[in-house]
Order: structure tokens, then C-alpha cells, then sequence
């Protein structure tokens, strides 16, 4: 059997060096989409308790594992960060009613970049497959020759 | 691409068909309460011929389709409010929102529509011409090419990772496969494996490169790209340059240079549209600093909201040329405004 190609072996671990770069990015939006998703989770936890109890009383805390009691001013006006560097008010139910949404579309991003990421796996793994062929082919021409 | 502000705007555009069928139902009971007796007028510009006497179902039909309906500001309020949320929500920046809502506004308010017009029509009408004021002409860069002295040298800049050595390769390939030559400058010679990236994907194209080694000038390696291209009469050179930021003085200074001695015909904005209103920001901020004539989003097809795409034209005032949509080298799409406005209004529009 003929060697593979120096070239083609140096090519195919650019290509492998490549994709590698891509699915880290991939992975990052992936925390990121994750980080959101649990942000949104949190906060809809928050208001939800914060509609239901009666003396609208939170732990807030202040750092360094410090909390207060404080009480919430107007549970029920939520100010609500919308996009392109909006906030605008809502009520509780229409906030939590939004990061629902949000929360959607976020699961629907993650499904995505999970399926790109994937499918750029499959590829680096075919690729790591003709590498490894490649290497053993080198290896047993150089046997051969000596 | 774009589901999101898709399905967004269907939703908008079906509150205000109603919000504009509530007020037409509002307005037409007088005429239905008209008797039949006392319209001959309407009756008589029915152009059919009917054999038989009109049917007072009939004659209430024809004096609503012939009576006018004026849209007023109150009617609509509320729709369009809804329309504001819905564009902030999708990201879309808030000058650009404005701008929407007041064209939607103009083309709805106080003309007198007949009731009998299709409302969806006229909702699809406004938010269509809104939409395509507000994502300019778009750049056709296979007329500029033909049109302009070669070599035409375009050289690529934007913040670190958003896909710009990527871009070059699909837009080296999609300009080859118009019949042009293309020659790239490795100019990133900052990063790491930035040379060997953009050189195994020139190879893979099919596209000459010229580089020099890692940390060279860039300015050097993309003098002889154009010397290359002169004197080989290629079509088109198209410079890559290391990601930067704005805020760094020497690399926007290094950027300077960098025009100033490869003289591009075009300069050319990389950020991918997942940064949403964030893109539009940096875009902004590089079109103050070192100007830019045309912007490519990378991405798109991972963005479900398409804020940048939507407000990026309106706000640095420079046309998006293309939409990066994939992995693959033919993942790239030039920018047509009607195109996306169809899309996004549904083919029915």
C-alpha cells in the first residue's frame, strides 16, 4: 500500500486544528446559551415567589455570602431588560410570561448549535480516522524499508 | 434564519389586520343600517349585470366595499406598540424600531382605504416599505467589480472571532465562480495559525496567497499582494487583517497604515449576527473610526432574531453585502433586501 502524502497528512491536521477552533467557539455559545437559560429559570423562580408572598420580603444579597431582608418597593412593576439595550416595565405576570418565551427560544438556539457541533465532530472524527491510517501507513513503509 | 422575527411579525402583522378590521366594523354599521331603497348609487356602480333585483344581503355588501375607511391614530396605538416590543424583543436597535414605527404609522394612519381592499395587503403593504427603507439597497459586489479598475482590492475588518478569514475564503469562492480572479493577502499575522488557516483554505479553493511569516508587517504582505495582482492582472485582492478592537489605539493605527498603503477600494466590516444589537454597536464604532463602505454578517443562520441584520444599514449608514449562513464555502448569500422582506413577510406577501 502506498504512504499517504506528507502533504496530505500535514493538510488534514490543519483541518483538524481548524475545526477544532470552531467547535470551541460552538461550545462557548453553548455555555452561554446554557448560562442565560438557567439566569432565566432563576428569575422566573424569583418573581413567582415574589407574587405569591405576601410581604414581598427578599433575601438580597450583598456579597461575600452577606444577605439582607429587604422588601420590594412594587413587586409587582418589573423592570425588564428586552433587547437592543432596552428595559422597558411590565408587570410580574408579564415578565415571567416574556422569560418563558425567552427561555423557548434559548432551548431552541442550544438544539442549533448542538446539532452543528455535532455534525463538526463527525467531521473531525473522519478526519482523525484518515490521519490515523495515514500514520500507520508511514509507519509500516518505514519498517518496510529498513 | 431569522424564525424568530418571522414568526414575530406575523403575529404583529395579524394584531394590526385586526386592530384596522375593528375599525372598519366599527365604521360600517351606519351604511348597513342605510336602507336599500336609498343607495341607488353604489347599486348602480356595480358594473356586473344582475338579471335578478339585488338582495338587501347584496346591496349592504356593496355599499360597505364602496364606502371608505379612514385608519386613525387610536385605532392602531396599541398595534403598534405591540410592533415596537416585538422589534425590541428581536433586538432590532431602537433608532431603527423608530424609524419603523413611523413609517408604518405615515402609510396607515389617515389614508382613506376602501373597506373592501384586503387589509392583510395593506398591513403586509407598511411593513414591507418599512422594512426595505430601513435595509437600504444593499451592495452588489459582482457590478462594483465590473465596474471599477482592477485590481479591486477589498480589505476585511471587524473584532476578533466572528468568522472574517472564513469569509474571505466563501466570498474568494463565490467570486470565483463569477468568472473572476482572486488573489488573498494573509495580513493576519497576529494570531496564531491565523497564515496556515487562511492558506489551507485558499488551497482548498483553488485561490493564489500570498503571506509572509507569523508577525510580519501586515501592511508589507498586502503591498505585494497588490503588487502580485497588478502584475499578474487579477480581478480582485481581497486583504485579511487581524480581529481587533476599536478601543485599541495601536492595532487601529496598524489598521491606518495599513490603508494608507494598500490604498482598498473597499473597506469591509466582519461581525456575526448571534451579536445582535452588540454587532450594530462595534459596526457603528469602526465606521467612526476607520470607515467602512459594506458589511458582512457571519452567522445568520444561527440568529433567530435578526436585529443586526434589520438595523445595521439604517444605523452606520452603509449597506450589508453579505450573509454568512454555514460551514461550507458556498454558505454565503449576497444581500437582497426584497429577498429577506419576502422571506420574512411569508411568500403569500
Amino acid at each position: 500500500m502506498q504512504p499517504m502524502d506528507q502533504r496530505e497528512l500535514m493538510t488534514l491536521q490543519h483541518y483538524l486544528k481548524e475545526y477544532g477552533q470552531q467547535a470551541e467557539i460552538f461550545v462557548s455559545q453553548l455555555d452561554m446559551l446554557e448560562n442565560g437559560r438557567m439566569e432565566a429559570h432563576a428569575a422566573i423562580e424569583a418573581l413567582e415567589a415574589l407574587r405569591e408572598s405576601e410581604d414581598a420580603v427578599v433575601l438580597l444579597q450583598i456579597g461575600g455570602g452577606a444577605s439582607v431582608r429587604a422588601k420590594v418597593l412594587e413587586p409587582d412593576k418589573i423592570l425588564l431588560s428586552i433587547g437592543a439595550e432596552v428595559v422597558v416595565e411590565r408587570s410580574n405576570k408579564d415578565a415571567v410570561e416574556y422569560l418563558k418565551e425567552r427561555l423557548i427560544e434559548m432551548e431552541a438556539s442550544q438544539k442549533r448549535v448542538s446539532e452543528t457541533l455535532n455534525h463538526l465532530q463527525s467531521q473531525m472524527n473522519e478526519i482523525n480516522k484518515r490521519l490515523e491510517s495515514g500514520y500507520q501507513q508511514s509507519a509500516a513503509a518505514n519498517q518496510d524499508q529498513d | 434564519m431569522f424564525g424568530g422575527l418571522k414568526e414575530k411579525l406575523q403575529a404583529a402583522r395579524n394584531r394590526l389586520g385586526s386592530s384596522i378590521q375593528g375599525s372598519a366594523a366599527a365604521q360600517a354599521p351606519p351604511a348597513a343600517e342605510t336602507k336599500p331603497g336609498k343607495a341607488p348609487q353604489p347599486a348602480a356602480s356595480q358594473k356586473t349585470p344582475s338579471p335578478a333585483a339585488p338582495s338587501f344581503t347584496d346591496k349592504v355588501k356593496i355599499l360597505i366595499v364602496d364606502r371608505e375607511l379612514v385608519v386613525s391614530e387610536k385605532d392602531l396605538a396599541e398595534a403598534l406598540s405591540e410592533l415596537e416590543m416585538t422589534l425590541l424583543e428581536c433586538d432590532v436597535a431602537l433608532q431603527v424600531t423608530d424609524a419603523i414605527i413611523a413609517s408604518v404609522r405615515t402609510t396607515l394612519i389617515g389614508k382613506h382605504r376602501k373597506i373592501g381592499s384586503s387589509i392583510d395587503d395593506l398591513v403586509v403593504g407598511a411593513l414591507k416599505s418599512a422594512l426595505l427603507e430601513v435595509l437600504g439597497t444593499g451592495f452588489d459586489l459582482v457590478q462594483y467589480i465590473k465596474t471599477h479598475p482592477h485590481p479591486v482590492k477589498i480589505l476585511f475588518t471587524g473584532v476578533n472571532g466572528t468568522g472574517k478569514t472564513t469569509t474571505i475564503a466563501k466570498i474568494g469562492f463565490f467570486l470565483k465562480k463569477q468568472g473572476f480572479t482572486v488573489v488573498i493577502g494573509a495580513g493576519d499575522t497576529y494570531r496564531a495559525g491565523a497564515i496556515e488557516q487562511i492558506g489551507v483554505h485558499a488551497e482548498r479553493i483553488g485561490i493564489k496567497i500570498i503571506q509572509h511569516q507569523e508577525g510580519a508587517d501586515p501592511s508589507a504582505v498586502l503591498f505585494d499582494t497588490v503588487q502580485y495582482a497588478v502584475s499578474h492582472k487579477i480581478d480582485v485582492v481581497l486583504a485579511d487583517t487581524a480581529g481587533r478592537f476599536h478601543t485599541k489605539s495601536n492595532l487601529m493605527n496598524q489598521l491606518e497604515k495599513i490603508k494608507r498603503v494598500m490604498k482598498p477600494d473597499l473597506v469591509v466590516y466582519v461581525d456575526e449576527a448571534v451579536a445582535g444589537n452588540d454587532a450594530v454597536v462595534r459596526a457603528a464604532e469602526f465606521e467612526r473610526t476607520v470607515g467602512a463602505d459594506a458589511v458582512v454578517l457571519t452567522k445568520a443562520d444561527m440568529d433567530s432574531r435578526g436585529g443586526a441584520a434589520i438595523s445595521i444599514a439604517h444605523t452606520i449608514g452603509k449597506p450589508l453585502m453579505f450573509l454568512g449562513t454555514g460551514q461550507g464555502y458556498d454558505d454565503i448569500i449576497p444581500f437582497d433586501p426584497v429577498q429577506v422582506v419576502e422571506e420574512l413577510l411569508g411568500s403569500d406577501a
